[in-house]
């Protein structure tokens, strides 16, 4: 894109193409630069650090990957993790995160430039944001118009539905797959468009290159049948199509079994055989279509269609029947959840209870789009109105992603490209009506250029004001000072006295008024014009700010630093998982076993190096739930499944000191479920609440619930903490109740580490006692409290944290982690 | 006690009741359910709990381990109203049971407040009291597609009737509406009521309040949806207006009518919109 820029501009200075492709050139610079800066809250606010728990995986077999080699990589046996299982890591990841980062790291030393394999982590999903900006720049300009596509570059880069999951330091999949997704989009609009090899070939690596990176292909591989199926039944069948079509799916079906995670199942499960039954389909399709034109009898028609019909209605038995005998594998459970939506409440809790797998309010939708939401439908409208062979398939992407986005939470991500791809039509459009000069001609693609341009800017100015970043807004408003006043110079030659004012949007408005003077009041008429473009502007900046203030307080904060703002806007840094990691890294053997809830899973093994039992990549849900049975057992019981699991360390997560409410005992019933899920005998959810039915910690709480292994680990010595002079002792400030159970005596466990905020609590498994115990006690110490809080003795803390800035209070927007009960 | 290979849930009334539930020795156990189905008792839940036991109870009766260890049981408030004082139940239904051995404890009556009484969730306490799984086989609902056989029998002879003048098929706004009306029900959050089951709305019982909006940003009644997808609705209406404001055919004067009127549309709706997301999420500054 720069290159051709460029060369463009160098050539044609002095016509108004040139004009036009270096402003095009500039927003997508300035797209790209806001896109980045916009997600860098987290990094200026805390510090160049891995976000949240899956990232923490990533970020460790990328290391590992850089330090041992591909090769090694992909033989990687990780003993570290699902003790004594161990997984078999280089066949169970997608490992096209950690290859694109490798691989800029080898090119950055391979020119001498040190940088550390985890700032490379950290920045890898801002950096990849421009590049998806780009990509719905090209995929909108082949729909619709570059203009339109400017919208997109600029709406895709701070809409909050996809910064959710690409700030700095968010080092995930989604990161790099939604700029995959988005360009295999492209490419295959551009195949469809020309219907050539070459491009249908780009769209097979382009879609190799998604599969690496993140289970989210599927959706591709299914979305592409469906518009070539449905551009059949519109009758727009053409050869393009099928040039196309082929030589995507062939090229793509081989490439896709490259990736070892993937392997066979391209062939072999139901999720794939939609692309298989399109493919044979159009063969069909392109024989009769043959056939008819050896015979060529208007009679054909209905033959045809019914012809058609049935061999789809053929295709279609053939995978079920292939299903029925079992050699296709059926929906796995995570897909299947999205046709039976009931399905996972019942069957699977794991799935249930992972917080992002919930179906989505019309709040979320609002929140993470804005006004985007409710203009893109008008999108939809414009492109049916105005269909052609691409332009179904940006409805049908939009429709199916719609649903899958109501259905689950984070499907919310695959939705935001497309609905800034509508959105921009509906606004671009809009705008070219009402921007057009009637009185000059010259393209309405100019105006609504520079008009872009202007709208930009105000972005801009907004979002680097609300950062208080005056610096870097301040030279912005320069350069846009000396960009802008060309343009208008160029489109309309009376305009050279361009009012350059103070204020940026004064400027933008100024000029349209001006220019639109300059007709005759043909159509609308002139005020008009100008109250609707200044309206529709209110709005963008409207969003701009919300995004802004969305980016800022929900999606930035990594999740394993906590911030809490005191009375007078202090801030008070929490740094107690990693405090609590570096102990276990620092006074625990190196090969010792820590049991925690497979939401910390990832963490340990990222930072504290240890062994665990259960983490994130939740594939043994047996295994889970023997953690889950040991949490929820009473202390004997549980040290025997503790000893059978050779448990040396406890770790559990406990917010009531500072009113945390995304720790262990909030997520605890769904331990229990998972536990009763596979022990139904041991276990019993019911045990676990008041005869009322609710579930509390205090002395009304069941017994059973007050003499578990969560609860006692929870609360041990909380009793005597007086954190308050209002509250009584051992007052829990999340769930604000004070404790039922204050006097916690531990037989086989022993208090290790207890962090500064008591966030993290880690227990050591005792060994088994001698048989005869002698009358003296075996000494111990007193357990260790955190250095940090010696100053002030046990957890007696002054000026008590109000807000929790890393938990987002009122939103659904938890990150993969069992959703806390409440 | 053969009764059940006639019928699998038994009718009971006092004498019964205290024939086969309070004599002592018994070596089965009894599920009963106690309920008010008279239409004058007026209980709608009744009903639903009935078919729902009546569902699992006839799982029990046709399964491979039928047995006598276990029967299921009713009694209508109206056939022995001394079944409920002796068991000093003043509401319906109660599913409770029967052990073989000892009186009814605490978790024998089942607490349908926060189980609810699908009969999964009776199975599955039954298993919890007793040992006994019970798999429970719905008879397959027909309902559905006999309804969706019907749709399509319509379309299809819809489609033949009109088969002389298929242009409607190539209508473009019928298919534009059909999508935008999807692509609402989902922005509107429709999926989660479905899954979610939430009140139509919510009514204060202290002061008959009616709240339409609820009140936090986790939760949506289903008025409220509907309020969400007319005002998103209004708004690409406008968006719409705008549009064909220029291209329309007429005077000068009813173009400016129409953007006028779709400008106002958009800002007017889009405010309430935003107004009501306010107040649903607390900490929402630009007041």
């Amino acid at each position: 894109m720069a290159d051709t820029s460029r060369t463009d501009i160098r050539s044609a200075l002095s016509n108004p193409g040139g004009w036009k492709s270096l402003i095009i050139f500039f927003v997508l610079t300035l797209a790209w630069l806001v896109g980045f800066s916009s997600r860098l809250f987290a990094v200026i606010r805390f510090e160049s650090i891995i976000h949240e728990f899956d990232p923490w995986f990533n970020y460790r077999s990328t290391h590992h990957m850089v330090e041992n080699g591909f090769y090694n990589f992909l033989n990687w046996f990780d003993d570290r993790a699902w003790y004594p299982l161990g997984r078999i890591v280089g066949g169970t990841v997608y490992p096209g995160l950690m290859v694109t980062s490798g691989a800029i790291h080898w090119v950055l030393h391979a020119l001498n430039i040190p940088i550390h394999i985890r700032d490379i982590c950290v920045f890898l999903a801002p950096i990849f944001s421009g590049l998806t900006a780009l990509s719905t720049y090209f995929l909108t300009k082949e729909l619709w118009s570059s203009g339109a596509g400017l919208f997109a570059a600029c709406f895709i880069a701070i809409v909050p539905g996809y910064i959710s999951r690409s700030v700095a330091g968010s080092y995930d999949n989604e990161g790099i797959a939604i700029f995959a997704l988005m360009f295999t989009y492209y490419l295959w609009i551009k195949s469809v468009k020309t219907g050539t090899i070459f491009w249908s070939s780009l769209t097979a690596l382009s879609y190799f290159y998604m599969v690496s990176a993140w289970g989210g292909y599927v959706f591709i591989i299914n979305l592409i049948p469906l518009h070539v199926f449905v551009l059949l039944l519109m009758g727009r069948y053409s050869h393009r199509i099928y040039v196309a079509y082929t030589s995507f799916y062939i090229l793509g079906l081989v490439l896709s079994m490259q990736i070892p995670f993937v392997g066979f199942q391209p062939i072999r499960t139901s999720e794939h055989m939609a692309s298989a039954g399109v493919f044979a389909l159009l063969q069909a399709y392109a024989i009769l279509q043959y056939v008819q034109s050896k015979l060529t009898k208007s009679e054909f028609r209905h033959f045809f269609f019914f012809a058609v019909m049935a061999v789809a209605g053929l295709v279609f038995l053939a995978v079920v029947a292939l299903t029925w005998a079992g050699y296709v594998a059926p929906w796995s459970g995570r897909f299947y959840a999205l046709y039976d939506t009931g399905y996972a409440k019942i069957h699977i809790p794991i799935i249930a209870s992972v917080s992002e797998h919930q179906p989505t309010t019309w709040v979320s939708f609002f929140f993470d789009l804005h006004i985007l939401v409710c203009v893109f439908p008008a999108g939809v409208w414009f492109v049916i109105k105005d269909i052609n062979d691409e332009r179904v398939f940006i409805v049908l992407y939009a429709i199916t992603a719609v649903y899958f986005a109501g259905v689950m939470v984070r499907l919310m991500l695959t939705l935001t490209p497309c609905v800034c791809v509508l959105a921009a039509i509906a606004f671009s459009k809009t705008l070219e009506i009402y921007l057009k000069d009637d009185g000059h001609k010259h393209s309405p693609q100019e105006s609504e250029d520079k008009e872009k341009n202007d709208k930009y800017y105000d972005k801009v100015s907004i979002i680097s004001l609300s950062k208080s970043m005056n610096g870097r807004g301040g030279a912005r408003s320069k350069s846009k000072k000396s960009k802008s006043s060309p343009g208008p110079m160029q489109v309309s030659p009376l305009l050279v006295d361009s009012g350059d004012g103070d204020r940026l949007k004064e400027v933008g408005k100024t000029k349209k008024t001006k220019e639109d003077k300059q007709k005759e009041p043909e159509g609308v008429g002139i005020n008009i014009k100008s109250i609707v473009i200044v309206a529709l502007l209110m709005m963008l900046m409207l969003f701009a700010v919300h995004c802004t203030w969305v980016t800022s307080n929900a999606y930035s904060s990594p999740s394993i630093v906590l911030a809490s703002y005191g009375h007078d806007g202090s801030r008070n840094i929490l740094d107690d998982y990693r405090e609590a990691y570096y102990w276990l890294r620092q006074n625990t053997h190196e090969k010792a076993r820590i049991m925690s809830w497979w939401d910390y899973g990832y963490q340990i093994a990222g930072m504290a190096n240890r062994t665990t039992l259960v983490d994130n990549n939740t594939w043994n849900n047996s295994h889970i739930a023997m953690v889950g049975k040991a949490m929820s057992s009473n202390e004997s019981a549980a040290y025997d499944i503790m000893r059978q699991l050779d448990v040396d360390y406890v770790l559990i997560i406990f917010g009531g000191v500072i009113g945390y409410s995304g720790d262990d005992i909030n997520k605890f019933l769904w331990m229990v479920r998972i536990a009763e899920g596979e022990h139904p005998k041991d276990i019993r959810e019911s045990d676990y609440f008041t005869p009322q039915g609710e579930f509390r910690v205090d002395a009304a709480g069941s017994p059973t619930l007050l003499n578990c292994l969560m609860y006692k680990l929870s609360y041990y010595r909380f009793g005597e903490l007086h954190l308050d002079l209002r509250s009584p002792p051992g007052f829990d400030r999340t769930r604000n109740a004070e404790i039922g159970n204050k006097n916690i005596k531990l037989n086989h466990l022993e208090e290790a580490f207890t962090t500064e905020h008591w966030l993290v609590r880690i227990y050591k498994v005792k060994d088994l006692e001698n048989r005869e115990p002698t009358g003296e006690a075996k000494k111990r110490g007193p357990p260790k409290l955190s250095r940090k809080g010696n100053k002030k003795r046990k957890g007696s803390i002054k000026h008590k944290p109000k807000i929790i800035k890393g938990k987002k209070p009122s939103s659904s927007k938890l990150k993969k982690s069992t959703k806390p009960n409440k | 006690m053969d009764w059940t290979n006639k019928k699998s849930v038994i009718r009971m009334d006092g004498n019964k009741f205290r024939t086969y539930l309070r004599s002592t020795p018994r070596n089965y156990s009894v599920i009963i359910m106690l309920t008010a189905l008279q239409s004058q008792r007026q209980c709608s839940v009744c009903r639903q709990a009935n078919d729902e036991f009546q569902i699992l109870a006839n799982s029990w009766r046709y399964s491979q381990q039928f047995s006598n260890k276990l029967f299921f049981a009713m009694v209508d408030y109206d056939e022995g109203a001394d079944v409920f004082t002796t068991l000093k139940i003043n509401s319906a239904p109660v599913f409770m049971h029967f052990p073989a051995k000892g009186k009814p404890k605490k978790g024998d009556t089942m607490e349908i407040n926060r189980l609810g009484f699908a009969a999964e969730q009776i199975a599955r306490w039954i298993a919890e009291r007793t040992d006994v799984n019970i798999r429970v086989f719905r008879p397959p609902n027909y309902s559905g597609t006999l309804a969706l056989a019907l749709l399509f029998s319509l379309i299809g002879a819809l489609l033949y009737l009109k088969r002389n003048s298929l242009e409607f098929l190539y209508n473009k706004t019928s298919w534009g509406v059909a999508a935008l009306m999807i692509i609402f029900a989902m922005t509107s959050g429709q999926m989660w009521n479905h899954i979610r089951g939430p009140p139509f709305l919510h009514k204060n019982p202290h002061n008959g309040q009616v709240h339409y909006i609820h009140g936090g940003s986790q939760g949506q009644f289903i008025v409220e949806t509907y309020i969400v997808i007319f005002l998103n609705a209004a708004v690409v209406i406008g968006m719409i207006l705008l549009n064909e404001a220029n291209s329309m055919k007429g005077d000068a004067s009813k173009k400016k009518a129409v953007a006028l009127g779709g400008l106002a549309c958009v800002a007017f709706f889009f405010s309430v919109l935003l107004s009501v997301f306010k107040a649903k999420y607390h900490g929402y500054p630009y007041r």
